[in-house]
Formats: C-alpha cells, structure tokens, sequence
C-alpha cells in the first residue's frame, strides 16, 4: 500500500513536473498554432526559422539593439517542448502571446532583457514586466502574454469619463468667425491645445486601468482557478496528442469574427446569424500540418454542434453542376468551385433560427425575426432559388492587356496650342470570371436590359453583355448567359470566343474526376503563375508581405473538402513541390501563409 | 484577411504610372502674364482609381476624391488673395484625372511666392524646402526656367520599378513670349515659326534622370 502511495505521490509529482507550456495557454485564447519543435528545428536552421511572420512576435520580444547579433539559440529556450502561438479576442480585450519551454534561464535573460522581475502573489510563478508585455515562469515553461483593450471600447469608457466631468469634444475646433478677435486667438488654439492633451492622457490611464484588470482576470483565472485552454477543452487536449508537427485551433464558437468565414450564412440572414450564439455551440476548427514526401498536408475538420450541423448537412447536399468545367481551362493558374444547396441550406436554417430567435427578448433580434418571416411569406422562393442556385467557379486567367481610353494632347507646330483628344491604350489587368449555377436565366437578362434603357454603357452584343467601363471607370466587364450559367468576367476572349466553354481546352478527364469527387470545395492554384503575376502594389501592407512570400514559392496547392456529416466537416489542402528544398521548410512556408492568412 | 477584398482590390491594377505635364508660360514685357499648368494622368486612371479605391496605402491615408477637389479649391481662394495675382481658374476631371490649373500674375516673383504660399498652406508637401526655390526668373529680356523642385522631388522618390513605365510620361515646357525670341540655351527647345513661343519636352525618365535636361533661358531680339 505504502508502495503504491509512493507511485501515485511520484507520478504526480513527476507529472506536475513534466507538464509542458501548452497548460499556460489561457483560455480566452480563440486561436493556437502550435509547433512540435523538435521535428522540425532538428531539419532546420533556427536562423532560418526565426525568419518567419509567426515568430514576429517572439522575434520583436527577443531581439531588440541591446541584443544584436544574439540569436533563438542563444535565449536558452527548450526546443525538446511545444512552442504555441496563440491569440484571442472579446468585444472588449485582446490577448497575444506564446507559451515555450525553457532550457537555461539565465540564458534567457540575457535576451528578455528589458523585463523586471516584479512581486506576485501566485504560488510558484515568476512574474516579469516590459513595458507592453508580461513573462510568467512557471517550472521550466514560460508564458508571454501582452492584453491590449479594443480600441472602440476604450474610446467609449473614455468618452463616457470625458464628457461626465462637463468638457467639450476634445476634437471641437472653433469655426473662423471664433478665431477673428486677434487678442484672444492666441489662448483659444492654445487652450484647445491643453484640452486634447488632457483627453489622450485620460484615454492613457484609461487604457492602463483596463489592461491591470483585464491583466488579473485573466492571470487569476488560469493560475488561481488552474483554468486553461489545455485542462477545459477536450478537443485542444486531444489536439496536442496528435505526432503531426505543427497543429492549429480555432474555436469559432468564442470568435467574434466569425462572420467573416460563414459569409453564405450573411448572403441569406444578412444580420440574424450573429444574434444567435447558440447556433455555433461546438464550433471548433482543428487542423494537421503533415509532412509528407514532395508534398506538405493540411487536413481542417470543423466540428459544429447539431444546430449548425443540419444546416451544413443539407447545404452540403448538392449535386456538382457539370456545365462550370466547361469555363475552366485545364491549364488554368488557378481555380475554384464551390457548390451547395442554397434552397435546402434557407430552409434548414430557417427551420433552426427562428425556435432559437424566438426566445430572445431583445427589441432588435424580434425585429430581424420579424423581417425573417416577413421575406420567408413575402418573397417568391422558387424564383430566388433558381435565379442563384449555390453553385459558382471563380477563375483566375493570368495577366491580360485590356484597351482602355486615355486623353492625349494634340499641339499645334503654330501656334504650340493644345488641345485634347481621346485615344484608345492598353493596360495590363489581371482577368478573373466568376459564374453562378442558374436555372432562371431570363431574371439577369431582365436586369440588364433594364440597365441597358437607363444607360448606354450597358450593350448587349451577339450572346452577351457589355459593361463600358465598368472597372474603374476604364475597362469593361463582360456578362454571359449561356449553359445554365451567369458569368461575369473582364475577359474579352472568353466572351467573343469561348461563350459554350473553352471545348479541348477545358480541364482534362483526370481533372474533371478530382473536381466531381471534392465535395462542396475545390480550388487548384499554381503558386508560381498565381503569387508571381499578382499585382501587388496597392494591396495593404500585410496582404503585400503574404504574396511577396508566395512569390518566391513554387509548386501546386489543391485544396477539397471532404464528407459532411451533422457533427463534422472536413477540408484537405495539399500543397505539393518538385525542388530541392527541405521538405521541413516547405511545411513552415504552409504554416507562415496559413498563419499569415488568418491572423 | 478578406481574401474577396484582395481579389477584388487586385483586379484593376496596372503600373502604367504615366504623366504628363504641361508647363505653359505666357510673358508679358513688363513680367506680367499666365501660367497654364496641366497634369494629365489619364494614362493612369485605373491606378488612380485603384488607389483612391484603398483606405490606406504604405500607412498613409488615401484621400476621398471629394477631398482632392477640396483641397484643389483651397489651393484657388489661397492663392487668388495672394499679391501680384489677378484671377486664378481651376478645372478638375476627376474622371480622366487631369487638373488644369491657370494663373494670371502681376509679375513672376509675385507668382513663385504666392505658389509658395499656397501649396505650403494646403499641406501639399510635408518638407516645405522643395518648394522653397525659384524655377522661372525673368529680366526684362532673358527667360530662364527650370523644372520646379516639387516636381523633381516627386520624380526623385518615385520606386525603382517605375522606371520603364516612367518613359512613357512626359513634361512640356511652354513659354510664349511678347517679342521675337533671337535664342535659346537648350537645342531641344523648339521654336514656331514666328518665334515668340518655344517648347521643351522631356520624357519623364529622363527628366528624373537629368533634371538639368528641361533647364533652358530663351534671349529676346532687341528689336
């Protein structure tokens, strides 16, 4: 019995001991990507993988001019751990960090070194402070958490603060009959000078007040309450077992943006969707990162509770409709189909809202139900349903000349008068066809011959329409309706000459079979002809780094998504490579574009 | 990241950074006259279009058109109470892009400083020295005219890769002069048959190149 005392005291102990850093993840955290390091630092220099967007974070933490030359090697972190990312975010806070293992402390403050151990009164813990972050050791595993309140929120506690004690709009500016009398002009702009600065260093002890309480509510509740991402949610536990190298979780239940990946839900409830929390209950997205010979895996399952899953059950009951592989040519740079039952998806959805909108008593959700059945009695289904059935292709054609106009002028040998005239130019433009499934081709015929009667740029032509100068007030977009499809496209070849499909060109049997057995998603990109022709100029700054990343890539990414049942979807990206390059920095090229595309 | 938002602010862009400026001078002989500026980027307008179409480009705000043409019309009654100038006209295409600008002045110094002035108080420029040079100079006989450093400047900060594209811009030199011009510095610079105008043009590459290249001093006959 003593024996067994032992054991238990032992393996408990031992346990405690060998917990890994995953167990500081707090639970607010919506999203984790986490690294078997091991695996992969083995294949890989670290100063190579510390060159990668997901290690900004720890890379800005690390290295600043006090630590030049110094590397990840050097900060005495445990690579033999998992290193997660992960982040999180409420309608009022914002938590970033990553949790590491670590080898040699003193090592590691050697490059944490603007941190200063601060007192806490959590047993066992450590606690450091930077100015913007938190580092929190606990055994040898380290937490590195920064929580910012969201702007909005803190503007409006501001506010409500600013305005209570009687002050005027710290943004008032008077108008200029305010400003004539020249004695006092002076004192005003100086004086509204004071009054902004008085209301950003409210807004500063504002900001600091909230990230000490969010900091505390947070901290308390995974160190005081043991409550983290690892110990309440099974699926990350049972996530974290998996031998894949890297893995990914999302648990969309929690993610406030999830509007942003249900848009087909926001096509037909534009607003009611995010009323109803119940309805993403389960919700959570998992995904493998697997190394394989010449190829790197991404297998995506979401996982949704029975609301959500009847709804994708009977959106997920479409047939693929035959006519889209006609406008898909087999050398293509990149394509993509998406095919679901719109009508079955509306009613289903109906079926399942409107119980759960019914016992809401806020004004504004009674009122979005009300619309609801208000558009479910009022508008005719069959006609809506088989204008837009919900199946569509998207297309990407590489980069085209497109004729434009421009003004020139024309000079006098005279006089060297000018004057203007128009002239026809070309501009190189990037040609991309979007068609729909469509059973009422008549209801889009009807739309632009209308439009055709209010303006001339709209011109029907022998089996399709011309929108004049309809990108940008320069190029002109094109509308076909042929084969059961409306497509709309900038490409003037595929309109005057491939209107009934593209015939031998179009995609081959082989291709043909991929597409009909990939479910509702299917998507085929060539990196090369894709990144490398993408005009890149004025997309945002993180969007320019993703595809200037993508640009010294090669390869094939395919992407098809799997059976859906009423607990479960599954999505499958394979992203495969003939060249020399390590197959582990393929696997961390996919992790930084996967990171890059959903941070 | 919006990836529909990618694609679709992807969509129309172009590189095609193509310009063209017409500088038009007309003198009087005692200094007085109008400045027709006109910058066509009609060449250019799906990029404009694309730019103005972002909230933000390289971290800086992008302004709404509606702003452009109020900065355009502050640019007008800034400029029109300044000394020395008699009537300013503004015209703004904000369809093609092309912004004609026409000044009539009491006498060329009055017209540098009030220009000075103006694009200082709209906030055209964030370094104000690039504007703090004279390129017109006038003695009663001799012209002399440079390329204004605002746009020599903005030639200079353009990116490397416009550099092809830069070849098809150009900068037009207009000067229209009260008597019979007997010479002039530059041989590029071309005469009508009268000669009282001349005309310089420069491809806009090489004028980034060699801003010296559009430099030119026309000498009045005496007659």
């Amino acid at each position: 019995m003593r024996k067994l005392y032992f054991i238990l005291i032992f393996g408990n102990a031992f346990s405690f001991l060998c917990q890994g850093p995953e167990r500081l993840i707090p639970c607010q955290a919506v999203t984790v990507f986490s690294i078997n390091n091991t695996d992969l630092l083995q294949k890989l220099s670290v100063d190579e993988w510390i060159s990668y967007d997901f290690m900004d974070e720890i890379h800005q933490e690390i290295f600043d001019q006090s630590t030049e030359n110094k590397s990840v090697k050097e900060a005495g972190l445990d690579f033999d751990k998992r290193l997660s990312l992960f982040y999180g975010k409420t309608s009022n806070y914002e938590i970033t960090g990553f949790t590491f293992g670590i080898k040699d402390r003193v090592a590691l403050f050697k490059i944490f070194d603007d941190f200063e151990e601060i007192n806490t009164e959590y047993k066992n813990i450590t606690v450091y402070q930077s100015l913007f972050n938190n580092l929190l050791i606990q055994n040898n595993n380290g937490l590195l958490i920064r929580i910012e309140p969201m702007e909005a929120y803190l503007n409006k506690i501001t506010d409500s603060v600013w305005y209570a004690r009687g002050n005027v709009s710290p943004f008032y500016e008077p108008d200029e009959n305010e400003l004539i009398f020249d004695d006092t002009t002076f004192q005003i702009e100086n004086s509204f000078e004071i009054l902004e600065k008085t209301y950003f260093e409210l807004r500063d002890s504002v900001e600091f007040e909230l990230q000490k309480h969010y900091y505390s509510y947070i901290i308390d509740d995974l160190l005081l309450n043991n409550r983290n991402l690892f110990s309440q949610d099974s699926t990350f536990r049972e996530l974290l077992t998996h031998e894949s190298p890297g893995v990914f979780f999302m648990d969309n239940s929690r993610n406030i943006d999830r509007a942003n990946s249900l848009w087909y839900l926001k096509t037909i409830l534009p607003t009611l969707f995010l009323d109803v929390q119940e309805l993403y209950e389960g919700n959570i997205i998992t995904g493998d990162l697997t190394l394989k010979t010449s190829s790197i895996q991404f297998d995506l399952t979401a996982k949704y509770g029975s609301a959500l899953g009847s709804i994708y059950t009977e959106m997920n009951d479409a047939k693929f409709d035959k006519n889209i592989l006609k406008y898909i040519k087999k050398d293509q740079p990149a394509y993509f189909t998406y095919t679901i039952n719109l009508r079955s998806a509306y009613e289903k959805t109906f079926e399942v809202l409107v119980p759960l909108l019914s016992k809401a008593h806020d004004p504004d959700v009674s009122f979005n139900l009300l619309m609801l059945k208000l558009g479910n009695e009022l508008i005719n289904k069959d006609a809506l349903f088989d204008a837009y059935k919900g199946g569509l292709f998207a297309t990407f054609n590489g980069i085209q000349k497109v004729k434009t106009k421009k003004i020139t002028f024309v000079y006098d040998e005279q006089t060297f008068e000018y004057s203007e005239i128009e002239t026809e130019t070309e501009e190189d433009m990037p040609i991309l066809t979007v068609g729909f499934s469509t059973k009422r081709q008549d209801i889009p015929e009807m739309i632009l011959d209308h439009f055709s009667k209010i303006t001339s740029k709209f011109e029907k032509k022998e089996g399709y329409w011309v929108f004049q100068k309809a990108i940008f007030d320069a190029a002109p977009l094109y509308m076909l309706n042929s084969n059961g499809l409306f497509i709309i496209t900038n490409d003037r070849e595929l309109a005057e000459n491939h209107r009934q499909g593209y015939g031998d060109e179009a995609l081959t049997k082989n291709q043909i079979k991929a597409l009909k057995h990939s479910g509702s998603i299917s998507g085929f990109a060539d990196i090369s002809k894709v990144a490398q022709k993408f005009p890149t100029d004025f997309i945002e700054p993180s969007q320019q780094k993703l595809m200037d990343f993508l640009q010294s890539k090669s390869g094939k990414v395919t992407l098809i998504s799997g059976a859906t049942t009423k607990k479960s979807t599954s999505l499958h990206l394979n992203y495969s490579y003939n060249d020399n390059e390590i197959s582990s920095k393929h696997f961390l090229d996919l992790l930084n574009t996967i990171y890059l595309l959903t941070r | 990241m919006n990836f529909l938002k990618l694609i679709f602010f992807c969509l129309p862009l172009t590189l095609s950074s193509c310009i063209e400026i017409i500088d038009d001078l007309s003198l009087e002989l005692d200094g007085s006259g109008c400045l027709k500026f006109t910058v066509n980027l009609s060449a250019s307008k799906v990029k404009m279009n694309s730019v103005l179409s972002l909230d933000s480009l390289n971290g800086k705000r992008v302004p709404k058109i509606g702003e452009i043409e109020q900065q355009i019309f502050k640019f007008k009654e800034i400029l029109q109470k300044e000394k020395g100038i008699n009537s300013v006209k503004t015209d703004f295409n904000n369809i093609d892009f092309i912004l004609k600008i026409s000044i009539e002045f009491a006498n060329i110094s009055d017209l540098q400083s009030s220009i000075k002035t103006a694009i200082s108080q709209v906030s055209l420029v964030e370094n104000l020295s690039e504007v703090d040079s004279k390129w017109i100079s006038w003695d009663g006989n001799t012209l002399e005219r440079l390329v204004p450093k605002i746009i020599e400047q903005s030639l200079k900060n353009d990116k490397e890769s416009d550099l092809d594209l830069l070849k098809t811009g150009s900068y037009t030199c207009i000067s229209r002069m009260p008597k019979i011009i007997s010479k002039t510095s530059n041989l590029n610079c071309k005469l009508n048959p009268s000669r009282t105008a001349s005309m310089l043009r420069v491809n806009t590459l090489d004028l980034k190149l060699n801003p010296s290249l559009l430099k030119h001093t026309i000498t009045l006959s005496p007659e």
